[in-house]
C-alpha cells in the first residue's frame, strides 16, 4: 500500500541491507519520493535472499523485494568523480539523505555530512550505524546475535540452567529503521516549523536496542533485582506471562491483573482458586507462582491451542496461539483486513508482502510498486532530473558509473 | 537550542501501558506539550496495583515502567465514567493537535470520544487509535499485549533452543515498543500532511500489523521455498560457529556469557587463533563453512572448552580486535555500564518525586539542530490538574474544588474499579 501523506518529500536513499532500507521503506509507503542509489553492482541486500530454489541468482531476493518496494532505483558509482557529481545533482532538491554506512564512509566518498548541510541548506541527513557516529567503537562490527546480546534483550531469555537464548531474525535492525524514519520526519518538521534548515540525525542501533528494553535498565536501578532467565516464564513476578504447551501446540498466556486471574480461574473451571489462600492477592500469586503455573500448565496440556485462545478471549484473558509465519500469512484476520498485498515482483513473480504498518484515513491508499531492478530508473530519474541524454547515459554505463541498462 | 516542536503543539495522551505512552513520551522529547489523562479509579495499569504496598508508601508512584514511559508529560485526572469527565476531555481535545489512545477497539466509542465526535470540535485534530488487531476483521475485539502480539506475529514460535520444542517469549514485550515507534511515525506523517492541507485525521494502528513487517524475511522464505523457517536457537542457518558460550574459570560470575560468530573463513581462522584452537584450522571437519556447519556440535564443544579458560572481558576484547563478531551477553547493570553507551552519554539522569534520581534511556535520534528535551520526570497522579485546567480551560479555584469534591478530578488513587 502507498499513502499520500508525505508526497512532496524527496529522499536520496544510500542505504543497504535492512535497517536503512526499512527506514526509507516507511517514508516511501507513506508517499515520499525515494530514489534508491546503489553501486553499479547493486547493494548487498539484493543477495541476502530468500530466493526461489529454481532462480538462486535472481536480480534480488525476498527481503530486498519487500524493503525496497515503492522506491525508484538508480545506480551510481560514488567512488567515480562523475558519480559524485551526479549525486550532488540529486541532492540539490532533496529533503533527506538516508545512509547506513560505517561512520566515516560518507566523508571518504566526498560527501562529508556537514559540508553537504552547508551546501544544501534544506537537506537533512539521517545516519544509522552500529554504535553511532562517535565513541571509541564507532567503527566496530556487529551482527544480529551480538546486537541483541549487547543491548540486553538476550540475557533474560531461556532456561535457568542453560545458555541465554537469542531473539530470532533481525528484529533490532527493523527497530533501528523505525527510529530512522521517526528521526527523518523530525528533521523535516523541525526545518519547516523551527530551525528553517536541515540537520544531521545520528542513530545508533545499539541505543535503539537498549531503548526498547526499558524493563531491565531502569527497573534494576529501582529495585536492584537482576531479572534472570525464568524458563517459559517472562519473569518471576506477581503475574503469569508464560508460554505453555497445549494438546496440539503452544500458547502464550498474559495473566497480570486480578480480573485476568479471575478469568483464568473461570476458563479452567476452578472457581475455588479465586478464594484459595495461596492465590487471592497479587503478592500471594508471586509467592506461589510455581503452584499456580503447575495448575495452568496441566490444564493447557489437555486442551487445544485455538480452543484456549477463543475461550480465553471470551473471558477477557489475553491468550495467544504461538503461530508459525505460515499461519500469519493464512490468518483470517490478515485476510479480512487485506493486510498482505500481492505484488508482481519482476524478479520473484507473485509474492505477498506485509502491508503498511498503520493506516491513514485521509486518502485511500494506492497499490504498492515493486522494488526496482538494478538501475531500473536510471534513464527516467537520472535522465529527467539531471537532464542527461541517452548518449550520456550510455557513456556513463560504459565508464562503469552506472549499471548497464 | 530549540526542539522540533518548540512547545508549539499540544498532545492529549489517554493511553496506558507502554505502546501508547511511548508515543507521548517521544513527542514530549520533540518539544510537544503532552497532557496525560488518567482516571483516579482506573489509572495507568503500568503504575502497578494499589495492593502491592501500603497507601502511604505511594506504590503507584514507584513503578519504573510508568516512570520511564511518561517522562516529560503533564498529568491530569478525569473520571471517564462520569459525563462531566468526558465533557472535559472534549474541551481539552478542542485545544489539542494530537490525541493518543490505546484502548481496546470500541472503548472510545462507548466513552463518546470517537474521532467522529471529536473531529467536528477540532478539524485539525490528529487522533491515533492503537487497538491490538485494528478495527475490522474477526479479531477486532480480541485483546493483546506486547507478548501476545509477538506470538501472533510469528516471532515467539521461532524463539527456541536448536534442540528443543519449547518456545520462549522475548524479554521486552516486543509489540509494545514497536507499536509506540510505529505510532510516533504515523503521527509525524499525519502532522506533515496537516501542514499541507490544514486538516487532521484518524490514524489506525493495529499493533500486530506493526510487528509482522519485522518477520518479512521469514514470511517470504515460506512463500519462495515452500518451507517455513525452522527455529535455530543461537545457531545460524548457514554457518558456524554462531552461539552463546560461558566464559571464565569460575572466578567470574556464572553468568559470564559471550555471544560470538565467525561468518567468513578469515573470521574463523582469527577465532581459532585467539582461542588457542589453531590446530583445528587444518582439521577437515572444520576446513570450510559447510563442514563447520555440518560438525557444529563438535565445533561448539571445542569452543566451549577454550572459552572456559578465558576471562570474558579478555575474550570479547581479543575476538573483537581480531575482527570476529563478539559481545558480552549484557545483563541490565552491564548495559548501564557499557563503555560505548557511556561515552555517548546515552542514559540521562532524571529526578522525580517519591523515587529520586535515576538514569533513563535517552532519545535515540540524536538531532544536531533540535536536540531532544529530556530531564523532566513522569507526573504524579493528577499533579498538574490545577495548572492545566486553570491555564488551558480558564477554570477558577472554586470550579476546581467543586470538580474535586464531585470526584471528577483528584490526586489520590481511589479503589481500583476492576475495569481492566
Amino acid at each position: 500500500m502507498r499513502y499520500r501523506a508525505l508526497s512532496g518529500i524527496k529522499v536520496v536513499d544510500l542505504t543497504h541491507f535492512i535497517a536503512g532500507p526499512y527506514a526509507t521503506k516507511l517514508l516511501a509507503d507513506f508517499g515520499a519520493t525515494v530514489i534508491k542509489v546503489e553501486p553499479p553492482a547493486g547493494e548487498g541486500g539484493r543477495r541476502i535472499g530468500p530466493f526461489r530454489p529454481e532462480t538462486p541468482h535472481a536480480d534480488h531476493g525476498g527481503i530486498f523485494a519487500y524493503l525496497n518496494s515503492n522506491k525508484l532505483g538508480v545506480t551510481l558509482d560514488l567512488k567515480h568523480p562523475r558519480g559524485r557529481e551526479l549525486i550532488r545533482g540529486l541532492l540539490r532538491d532533496a529533503d533527506l539523505m538516508v545512509e547506513n554506512f560505517a561512520p566515516g564512509t560518507l566523508a571518504r566518498l566526498g560527501l562529508e555530512p556537514y559540508e553537504l548541510l552547508e551546501t544544501f541548506p534544506r537537506l537533512s541527513i539521517v545516519s544509522i550505524s552500529n554504535f553511532g557516529q562517535d565513541g571509541a567503537e564507532r567503527g566496530a562490527i556487529l551482527n544480529d546475535l551480538t546486537l541483541f546480546a549487547r543491548g540486553g534483550w538476550t540475557f533474560p531469555v531461556g532456561e535457568r540452567d542453560r545458555e541465554p537464548l537469542t531473539p530470532p531474525g533481525s528484529l533490532a535492525q527493523y527497530i533501528g529503521g523505525l527510529y530512522g524514519a521517526v528521526g527523518a520526519m523530525q528533521a523535516v518538521l523541525a526545518r519547516d516549523l523551527t530551525s528553517h534548515r536541515g540537520q544531521h540525525v545520528d542513530i545508533s542501533l545499539l541505543e535503539a536496542t537498549v531503548a526498547t528494553m526499558i524493563y531491565e535498565t531502569v527497573a534494576f536501578q529501582y529495585n536492584g533485582i537482576l531479572r534472570k532467565r525464568a524458563g517459559r516464564r517472562f519473569a518471576v513476578g506477581p503475574f503469569m506471562i508464560v508460554t505453555l504447551k497445549c494438546r496440539d501446540g503452544y500458547a502464550g498466556l498474559h495473566c497480570v491483573t486480578d480480573k485476568q486471574f479471575m478469568g483464568l480461574c473461570d476458563l479452567m473451571q476452578r472457581p475455588d482458586l479465586k478464594t484459595d489462600d495461596r492465590f487471592n492477592t497479587a503478592l500471594k500469586r508471586m509467592a506461589n507462582n510455581d503452584a499456580l503455573l503447575e495448575i495452568a500448565a496441566g490444564f493447557f496440556l489437555e486442551h487445544d491451542r485455538d480452543w484456549l485462545y477463543r475461550e480465553g478471549q471470551a473471558r477477557a484473558i489475553p491468550l495467544a496461539p504461538i503461530v508459525s509465519v505460515a499461519e500469519v500469512l493464512e490468518w483470517e484476520q490478515t485476510r479480512a483486513r487485506g493486510y498482505f498485498e500481492t505484488i508482481d515482483d519482476p524478479a520473484l513473480g507473485r509474492i505477498r508482502i506485509p502491508g503498511a504498518p498503520l493506516r491513514l484515513h485521509s486518502h485511500p491508499p494506492e497499490p504498492t510498486r515493486p522494488a526496482p531492478l538494478l538501475g531500473e530508473h536510471n534513464s527516467s530519474v537520472l535522465g529527467a532530473r539531471l537532464g542527461l541524454g541517452a548518449d550520456e547515459l550510455r557513456s556513463l554505463a560504459r565508464a562503469g558509473v552506472i549499471a548497464e541498462a | 537550542m530549540a526542539t522540533v516542536f518548540d512547545r508549539k503543539i499540544r498532545v492529549l495522551d489517554l493511553s496506558m501501558g507502554w505502546a501508547g505512552p511511548l508515543v507521548g513520551q517521544m513527542l514530549a522529547e520533540m518539544g510537544a506539550e503532552v497532557i496525560k489523562v488518567e482516571d483516579t479509579h482506573y489509572f495507568d495499569w503500568w503504575r502497578g496495583s494499589l495492593s502491592m504496598a501500603a497507601p502511604e508508601a505511594q506504590p503507584i508512584e514507584r513503578a519504573s515502567t510508568f516512570n520511564t514511559a511518561n517522562r516529560g508529560k503533564l498529568g491530569v485526572t478525569l473520571d471517564l465514567l462520569n459525563p462531566r469527565g468526558i465533557e472535559l476531555v472534549k474541551r481539552l481535545a478542542a485545544h489539542a493537535d494530537i490525541l493518543i489512545e490505546n484502548y481496546s477497539a470500541g472503548v472510545m466509542e462507548r466513552f463518546g470520544l470517537s474521532y467522529e465526535i471529536l473531529a467536528p470540535l477540532n478539524p485539525r485534530l490528529i487522533m491515533i487509535s492503537m487497538p491490538s488487531f485494528g478495527y475490522g476483521g474477526p479479531e477486532t475485539y480480541s485483546r493483546g499485549y506486547g507478548n501476545t502480539l509477538e506470538a501472533m506475529a510469528g516471532v515467539t514460535g521461532l524463539v527456541r533452543y536448536h534442540d528443543s520444542e519449547q518456545p520462549y517469549t522475548l524479554s521486552n514485550a516486543l509489540g509494545d515498543p514497536v507499536g509506540g515507534l510505529t505510532g510516533t511515525f504515523g503521527i509525524l506523517a499525519a502532522f506533515y500532511e496537516r501542514e499541507k492541507t490544514g486538516r487532521g485525521q484518524w490514524i489506525e494502528l493495529a499493533q500486530v500489523e506493526g510487528v509482522i513487517p519485522m518477520m518479512a524475511g521469514q514470511i517470504l522464505e515460506y512463500q519462495l521455498t515452500g518451507q517455513a523457517p525452522l527455529p535455530r536457537g543461537n545457531r545460524h542457518p548457514d554457518f558456524a560457529p554462531h552461539g552463546i558460550f560461558r566464559c571464565g574459570t569460575g572466578s567470574e560470575s556464572e553468568e559470564a556469557w559471550i555471544a560470538l560468530a565467525a561468518a567468513s573463513d578469515d573470521q574463523w581462522r582469527a577465532l581459532a587463533r585467539v582461542l588457542g584452537l589453531a590446530r583445528l584450522e587444518s582439521d577437515p571437519r572444520f576446513s570450510d563453512p559447510k563442514s563447520r556447519k555440518r560438525n557444529e556440535d563438535a565445533l561448539d564443544a571445542e569452543i566451549g572448552r577454550a572459552l572456559a579458560a578465558l576471562a570474558i572481558d579478555e575474550a570479547v576484547a581479543r575476538l573483537s580486535a581480531a575482527g570476529v563478531y563478539a559481545a558480552h551477553v549484557n545483563s541490565a547493570p552491564a548495559v548501564l555500564g557499557d563503555s560505548q553507551l557511556q561515552e555517548r552519554g546515552y542514559f540521562v539522569p532524571v529526578e522525580r518525586a517519591v523515587v529520586g534520581t535515576h538514569l533513563y534511556p535517552g532519545a535515540v535520534a540524536r538531532m544536531s539542530a533540535t536536540p531532544a528535551a529530556q530531564g523532566a520526570p513522569a507526573p504524579l497522579l493528577g499533579e498538574h490538574n490545577a495548572q492545566v485546567f486553570r491555564g488551558l480551560l480558564g477554570m477558577t479555584e472554586a470550579e476546581l474544588a467543586e470538580l474535586e469534591s464531585a470526584g471528577v478530578i483528584g490526586s489520590a488513587p481511589r479503589d481500583y474499579r476492576k475495569a481492566s
